[in-house]
Formats: C-alpha cells, sequence, structure tokens
C-alpha cells in the first residue's frame, strides 16, 4: 500500500533521512520509534508530502507521490494525518471542523456531512461535544476530535506523528483507545510514538529509527524481546 | 487677549455651511472608496508578498516598497499631473485622481498588515488543511483568512483613521475636501482662527467616531472563537467556562 525507496530528505546542508527504505501493507500497524531528532516526524511529513523529498520515491497504491504529474490533493484525500499539537481550527465548532474538508474537497451535501460527522464523533466518544468549540475542550478530547476530523476523509491510510505526547498523562489512555479501536476495524496505520505499551500490544511491525535510517525493525516480540541492534538496545534500555 | 477672543466671528464659518458640508462629504468618500480599495488591492498584494514565485513576489514588493516609501503627496501630485493626463490625454478631474492615489497608497499599507496577519498564523493550521486534500487556496479562504482576520482588526483599523487624515493632503491638487473648505473661507476673509479651528474640531469628532466602532469591532472578535461569548457592546462581560 505504501512503499518508499531510498528516501533522502535533507534541510540545506542537513541531512535528515538519509536513505529509507520501507514497505506498508493494508491493514498493517507500523509504529516507528526512536530518540528525538532522528527524523521520525520528517519520515512521516515526506509520504503525504507535507515535506518535499529531496531523493527517492514514496509510492501510494501504485502512485508516485513525489512525481510532478500527481496531483497531490488527490492523494492527501486517502491518507489522513494526526498532529502532535492537534492543529484543530479554533475557529470552527467541532461539527465544522469534522465536516469542512468533507463538503468543500469530496463535495458531499451538507445533511450527509452531518450524519457522518456524529458517526464518528459517537466513535471516538465525543457525541455531545458536536457544538463546542476547540477551547472549550481538554487536550484528549481535541486529540479525538482531530482524529474524526481526518477520519472524515475516509482515508485509506492514518499518519500519526506522537498523538499523545502533548497531553496530560490521564489523557493519554482515551485517544490511545480510539487508535486501537481503529486498528481493530483494519486501518493501515503508521505511528510515530513514544509510548511502548501501544507499541507492544497493536503494533504488527516496529521500525526503530536513527540518524535518519531505519536502523532496526521486527515485529514487537522481536524488536523489544532481542534487540539486534547495538543502538536499539541502548534507547530501549532507556524508554522501558 | 480679551480682544482676541472678542474678535472672533464664527458667523462667517455658518455662511459657508455648504462648503463644510461637501468637504465632510468629500472627506469621507474618498476614505471610504481609498479603504475599500485599498483592502481589496492590498489583500492580493500581500498575499503576492507571501508567494513563492519569483514573479509575483518582486512586484508586489516593489509596490509596497515604492507606496511606502514616498510621500503621498508626491504620489498625489504625479499621478494628478502625470500618470493620469498621459494615459487618459486630459484630467480626469481632482475627485478622481485622490481617489486613485489613496487606493493605491492604502493597499501597500494594507498589504503589510494582510501578509503580517497571515503570516502569525500557526504553521500547522496550513497543514492541517492541506493534510486533508484542500488545495492551497481552499485552505487560506476557509481555514488561514478567517483567523488571519481577527488579528487584522487592530491595525487596519489604525489604517482607516490614518487615511481619513491623510485624505486631506488632496487640497493640493483641488478636490473639494474638508481642508478645501476651510481654506476657501481662510482666503475669502483673510482670517485663520476660525476655518482651520472649524475643520480641526470637524476631523477630530471623525476621527473619535470611528475610533469608538474600531473599539467596538475589536472586543467583538477578540478574546474567544466561541460565538456566544463575543462581547456585545452593552453586554456583561461573559463568565469564563
Ligand atoms: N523545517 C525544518 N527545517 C530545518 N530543519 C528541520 C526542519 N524540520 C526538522 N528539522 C530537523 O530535522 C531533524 C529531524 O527532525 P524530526 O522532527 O523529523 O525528528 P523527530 O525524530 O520527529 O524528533 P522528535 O522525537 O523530537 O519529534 C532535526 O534535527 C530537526 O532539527
Ligand atoms: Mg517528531
Amino acid at each position: 500500500m505504501i512503499k518508499i525507496q531510498g528516501l533522502h530528505k535533507s534541510f540545506g546542508d542537513l541531512q535528515v533521512l538519509k536513505g529509507i527504505d520501507c514497505e506498508i501493507k493494508e491493514k498493517e500497524v507500523v509504529c516507528v520509534i526512536g530518540p528525538s531528532g532522528s527524523g521520525k516526524s520528517t519520515f512521516l511529513r515526506c509520504i503525504n508530502l507535507l515535506e518535499d523529498i529531496t531523493e527517492g520515491s514514496v509510492f501510494i497504491d501504485g502512485v508516485r507521490v513525489n512525481d510532478p504529474h500527481t496531483d497531490i490533493n488527490e492523494i492527501r484525500k486517502e491518507v489522513g494525518m494526526v498532529f502532535q499539537r492537534f492543529n484543530l481550527f479554533p475557529h470552527m465548532s467541532v461539527l465544522d471542523n469534522i465536516t469542512i474538508a468533507p463538503k468543500k474537497i469530496r463535495k458531499m451535501h451538507e445533511v450527509e456531512a452531518k450524519d457522518l460527522a456524529y458517526q464518528l464523533l459517537e466513535k471516538v466518544g465525543l457525541r455531545d461535544k458536536a457544538d463546542a468549540y476547540p477551547e472549550q475542550l481538554s487536550g484528549g478530547q481535541m486529540q479525538r476530535v482531530a482524529i474524526a476530523r481526518a477520519l472524515a476523509m475516509r482515508p485509506k491510510i492514518m499518519l500519526f506523528d506522537e498523538p499523545t505526547s502533548a497531553l496530560d498523562p490521564e489523557m493519554v489512555k482515551e485517544v490511545l483507545d480510539v487508535m486501537k479501536q481503529l486498528a481493530k476495524e483494519g486501518m493501515t496505520m503508521v505511528v510515530v510514538t513514544h509510548e511502548m505499551g501501544f507499541a507492544r500490544e497493536m503494533g504488527d511491525r516496529v521500525l526503530f529509527m536513527d540518524e535518519g535510517i531505519i536502523m532496526e525493525e521486527g515485529t514487537p516480540t522481536e524488536v523489544f524481546g532481542q534487540p539486534k541492534n547495538e543502538r536499539t538496545q541502548d534507547f530501549l534500555s532507556k524508554v522501558l | 487677549m480679551i480682544d482676541f477672543i472678542e474678535g472672533i466671528r464664527f458667523d462667517m464659518i455658518w455662511s459657508y455651511k455648504e462648503y463644510f458640508i461637501r468637504g465632510l462629504w468629500i472627506t469621507l468618500s474618498l476614505t471610504i472608496i481609498g479603504y475599500l480599495g485599498g483592502v481589496i488591492l492590498g489583500l492580493f498584494l500581500g498575499m503576492g508578498k507571501l508567494s513563492k514565485v519569483k514573479w509575483i513576489y518582486y512586484p508586489s514588493k516593489l509596490y509596497v516598497d515604492f507606496f511606502r516609501g514616498t510621500p503621498l503627496l508626491v504620489q498625489l501630485l504625479l499621478i494628478h499631473l502625470a500618470v493620469i493626463p498621459t494615459i487618459f490625454g486630459s484630467s480626469l478631474g481632482p475627485f478622481t485622481s485622490g481617489a486613485i492615489a489613496l487606493v493605491l497608497n492604502c493597499a501597500a499599507y494594507n498589504a503589510e498588515i494582510i501578509r503580517a496577519g497571515i503570516q502569525s498564523i500557526e504553521k500547522g493550521q496550513m497543514e492541517a488543511a492541506r493534510s486533508l486534500g484542500m488545495p492551497h487556496k481552499e485552505a487560506m479562504r476557509h481555514i488561514i483568512l478567517p483567523q488571519a482576520f481577527r488579528r487584522m482588526i487592530p491595525p487596519l483599523g489604525n489604517e482607516w483613521i490614518a487615511l481619513l487624515k491623510d485624505s486631506s493632503l488632496v487640497t493640493v491638487i483641488s478636490a473639494t475636501d474638508l481642508l478645501f473648505a476651510g481654506k476657501v473661507v481662510a482666503g475669502a476673509y483673510s482670517r485663520f482662527w476660525e476655518p482651520y479651528i472649524t475643520i480641526a474640531i470637524l476631523y477630530l469628532l471623525l476621527t473619535w467616531v470611528f475610533t469608538r466602532i474600531i473599539a467596538y469591532v475589536e472586543k467583538r472578535y477578540s478574546n474567544s472563537y466561541i460565538p456566544s461569548q463575543r462581547r456585545g457592546i452593552f453586554s456583561r462581560p461573559s463568565v469564563g467556562r
């Protein structure tokens, strides 16, 4: 479903990604772990081209994302993204946050879009917050709305960039529970996370990134149980 | 001193009242036209200054630098006496020249305000919109501009007041604005206190009224995005969440 070949990314002289190859299959949940500054966010943001790619290719459903002839907006409709800092639209109600993209981009009718929004709010447990504004919500609630907003485009893939890192500890669970539910429903997910518990429980595969490359990958049992790479061992000993 | 006060004759203002009423009307018209035109043109220029495309960015920058870097008085004379006669073969009258100059000048200042307002919106807002598949233009229209607009209200309000006062410069090309009325009276009677004090008071009144209106709009759109918590001018402060 996602295929990444020889992905390089530089910011000016700073080389952040130094050759990443990786394939993500349909319905797979891939967790990306690694130390701060190793390029995890950059990797994720290259997949939907929020960062332009210096070298290499990303294919989604066989379409080369970074081809000049590819309409990136078409690709992005199929790839939802959830940010560390939620990035809800503060000038819109929760309902409008969720319906704006389906209405404007998928040309969905008002009634249909609202129905969909209520369904999704039900799913993330926030049906009663439809008319609230982002500033009236807690962090955990905002992140759940952000997930609903991304799901409203009916994406095939969901990208999560440290979705719980900006949350108070007591709110982490409510967000992870929504993500677990999503994983169980068969969503293809790429999750950058510091929640090793989530990676262990829900990940089909874990990628350990360091210094712009994938140092080690495998099932959670392999990576957490018997890490082969020294850097992985070192990292895990610090976070576990 | 006593002689001076006793010598003041406001009756001559009264006999020229049509001039002052007409002047007020012209000043207000020029301000409204200059401002509306300036906002619309300024929006495009402001976006132009944010463009990564060189042939959009540089002309926008050049425009803004020129109109902010030269005196409005010079721009007025240049447009009225040089540009318009060259293009149209004859003058289109001082009002038209004045309006054009004010639009062009105001647009440059508004462009900077609009650019700064757009840039002040957190990068994540654009990214979230784009990640949903919104094209750049749609994201601007639905996500960025509505938020940026609130932050632009105070500086755009200042710009309105500044334009109201600066519009008096059109007097030099003989547009019959408020200041011009004062000059006519001054010329007719060779007296200066009465006419200039009168127009000063009229300008002060105008700026006072508009300052109040702007303060109201600012209040209405500040604090909160939650409609029920936006404050009307007479409503009590809302209770926190
Ligand atoms: N827009 C940018 N311009 C310049 N440098 C950048 C930019 N974005 C990221 N970087 C640099 O790229 C490197 C990798 O950043 P990235 O955000 O991908 O790391 P990360 O693994 O997500 O870290 P964290 O766990 O702290 O989120 C860092 O050194 C960062 O400073
Ligand atoms: Mg990151």
